[in-house]
């Protein structure tokens, strides 16, 4: 009797997996890989989570569902290789994205290549990412190689030529103040006046800050993660770097715990980014109320950038005929990402990709935007310091 | 049956040879998609750390919290050589394993001094020393890290995709594992455990301490050189500093733990089970880190000797079982 019953449970129990793999046969399959290891990060997969369960509770896309799957690959590399292959293979999705580091994103690339998904990068800059040619891979934010140019141009031209860098040995801190002092070189034939990589997780930099004051500086670029940052702010002004010498910082600025946690420090600092909280245009408005009202917090550009992915990927995946091949849905889902021109969203300027997997073709946001704080603390503000619109090849 | 076991007991290399010939047929029965054999190759690496790891700390008890720093130089070692010299893994591989010898040797160092929490501050300082002077030295590709690594040829077949790696990792965690067996089993380990047990005591022996000290550091880092070489060029190909954190040693100490301190197979059990239970916690990467800690200390609370003390308790018992009905009889 015992063996009947555990044969009986077995059968059901098969059947009942069968029946579940046969249902979400049908449907849409969307993977995220994406680092959610801080209470923002948290929120970003939140505002995916979300975003898919209104898809589905308005009857999904052309009347199929979508089943999501999150993976936290912690922004690391072995985790994130781990996740693609995970979910290119074992969870068959039809399109991935992620991630928010580069240094993530830059080896996942091969993986999605190799196995033919689309992957979607919602916050990694780097320019390697889309040099590596693949065809698979599209970038909403905006690439490294316009944020250098225009962060170059703006400082060169409006703030001072004499100018100190002191940046952490962090992927996307580094490439922004290493590109940068290139650009000043080349375009400028200017040298730093001073710089330094301070060591990882520093919280102490003023002594750093006190050789830079001590070369008289025009401008100081102070490029690190969130922490550093407002270190680097509250500590410039510790050691008596006038309000005068102008701080500049790295699309991280954008962050709502920048200006937040720097307080007055954070009034006066220049960065590049694709989204300012203080843009009046009524669908920016409307985002940043939805935002703070649902996720307690004023969207920075990486929440924006999340959700205008979502805004495209959601009219592409319509226009997909989904046969139930995978490998030629999934071709068929990257064509018509690639289709898509002057998406207009949050985004400082229209995304575009088209069907060639080079930097000219998938580095979609061409449009970084000069942004200036006004005030800090939690109530702080910002002002639209400049916007200029690249030629897809710029910097390259 | 008696007599298959026998023959294993006196010839232990045919199992590790009938071992070899199930793990290569298992892809090809059991594997649905190429994502498990990504994961059993990441398991093996991880086989190959845990077992050296073993040696040093099970066997002859030496408080090491720095093997990651080790095993990020066997995946730098290969990484450079790549990158500079064009060399593939069966070059790399190698000499990833002599140069992290070496590194073993300097983490050796402070064991003739230190003990215990001591000597765990000292190896974590060198752990972390190796993982910062790579973030920040240009020559090591600094925070981009070493991408596109090649993947080795054999026979015309290059094994770039994880299918084919399997069939590369595999075998190396075998001969490791075969490695660790044989010098545990020799009078070196014998020594390991006497130093383990009671320094003062084994030096009465006539045990030289110092010298299985070193010895243990070096065996150890070796272990986790071929891991790190491994590791390397497993597709991608892609090494970056932010993968040989406190974070990682610790799953690496954990896999001990769990599979038991000190016992042949412990590192083994446990690197199979954490990266498992790690790959299935996944999608709840909210609760992933409690419940790895929560693992830890539990497995410390009730069950200190890991899953290896239980097998070691279930044929005990077993054999004494046996005995005492012959006696009875």
């Amino acid at each position: 009797m015992k063996k009947i019953k555990i044969i009986f449970s077995s059968l059901v129990f098969t059947a009942s997996l069968l029946m579940s793999t046969i249902a979400q046969a049908d449907n849409i399959k969307i993977g995220v890989s994406f680092r959610m290891l801080s209470d923002v990060g948290y929120k970003h997969g939140m505002l995916i989570e979300d975003t898919v369960k209104m898809w589905n509770s308005q009857g999904g896309i052309n009347g199929k569902k979508i089943d999501l799957t999150l993976y936290n690959d912690e922004c690391k590399s072995e985790k994130g290789v781990a996740n693609a292959t995970k979910l290119a293979y074992q969870d068959k999705v039809h399109v991935i994205i992620g991630s928010s580091c580069s240094s993530v994103t830059l080896p996942m690339v091969p993986v999605i290549t190799k196995a033919g998904v689309p992957q979607i990068i919602p916050h990694s800059t780097s320019s390697k990412i889309t040099m590596t040619g693949s065809e698979y891979i599209f970038r909403v934010p905006v690439s490294s190689r316009f944020y250098k140019i225009v962060q170059g141009k703006f400082t060169a031209e409006q703030q001072g030529k004499k100018i100190a860098y002191i940046y952490v040995p962090d992927q996307a801190s580094m490439v922004f103040a290493k590109e940068m002092m290139k650009y000043m070189k080349d375009e400028y034939g200017v040298d730093p006046v001073y710089q330094v990589q301070a060591g990882e997780k520093e919280t102490d930099f003023r002594s750093f800050l006190m050789k830079a004051k001590a070369a008289n500086p025009d401008v100081i670029v102070l490029s690190g993660l969130v922490d550093e940052t407002v270190r680097m702010l509250v500590q410039s002004y510790e050691v008596g770097i006038p309000k005068s010498v102008h701080r500049v910082a790295n699309s991280v600025a954008s962050k709502v715990e920048v200006p937040t946690n720097a307080g007055k420090a954070a009034v006066g600092v220049v960065y590049s980014a694709a989204f300012a909280a203080s843009d009046t245009r009524p669908i920016a408005k409307k985002f940043v109320k939805m935002v703070k009202s649902k996720y307690g917090v004023t969207p920075g550009h990486d929440f924006s950038q999340m959700q205008d992915l979502l805004d495209m990927l959601k009219p592409a995946l319509e226009q997909v005929n989904f046969t139930g091949n995978l490998a030629a849905d999934r071709n068929a889902v990257r064509d018509s990402i690639a289709g898509i021109r002057n998406f207009t969203g949050l985004a400082s300027g229209p995304i575009s990709f088209c069907a060639a997997g080079s930097p000219e073709c998938r580095d979609g946001n061409k449009t970084p935007v000069m942004i200036k704080y006004t005030r800090g603390g939690k109530n702080w503000k910002t002002a639209v310091a400049g916007t200029v619109t690249f030629k897809p090849s710029d910097g390259l | 049956m008696e007599k298959f076991k026998e023959i294993i007991r006196q010839y232990p290399f045919l199992g590790f040879i009938i071992a070899f010939f199930i793990l290569m047929a298992i892809p090809s029965i059991f594997f649905t998609d190429l994502y498990q054999s990504h994961l059993s190759s990441l398991i093996f690496i991880n086989i190959i750390v845990a077992a050296g790891l073993n040696i040093v700390k099970g066997y002859c008890g030496q408080v090491t919290v720095g093997h990651v720093g080790l095993y990020a130089v066997g995946s730098y070692t290969a990484g450079c050589m790549f990158m500079y010299l064009g060399a593939s893994l069966w070059i790399t591989l190698p000499v990833a394993i002599l140069v992290t010898g070496l590194f073993g040797v300097a983490f050796a160092i402070p064991s003739f001094r230190l003990e215990g929490p001591y000597l765990a501050l000292a190896t974590l300082g060198g752990g972390e020393a190796i993982r910062l002077f790579i973030e920040n030295g240009e020559f090591f590709g600094s925070t981009y890290g070493i991408s596109s690594i090649s993947q080795p040829e054999l026979f015309g077949i290059t094994f770039d995709t994880p299918d084919k790696y399997y069939y590369i990792s595999m075998p190396i965690m075998l001969i490791a594992i075969y490695f660790s067996f044989s010098v545990l089993r020799s009078s070196i380990g014998r020594a390991f455990m006497a130093v383990r047990e009671d320094p003062i005591s084994a030096a009465a022996s006539g045990i030289n301490v110092k010298k299985h000290k070193m010895l243990a550091f070096i065996l150890s880092a070796m272990f986790a050189g071929a891991a790190g070489a491994v590791y390397a060029h497993l597709p991608p190909g892609y090494i970056h500093p932010n993968n040989y954190t406190v974070i990682e040693m610790v799953t690496f100490l954990a896999m001990v733990v769990f599979g038991g301190l000190g016992h042949i197979w412990g590192g083994i059990i446990g690197a199979v089970i954490i990266t498992i239970v790690y790959d299935l916690t996944r999608p709840l990467y909210e609760y992933q880190l409690f419940i790895f800690g929560l693992t830890i200390v539990l497995t410390i609370l009730f069950m200190p000797k890991g899953i290896g003390g239980f097998i070691d308790k279930y044929f005990i018992d077993r054999r004494f079982k046996k005995k005492q009905a012959v006696a009875d009889k």
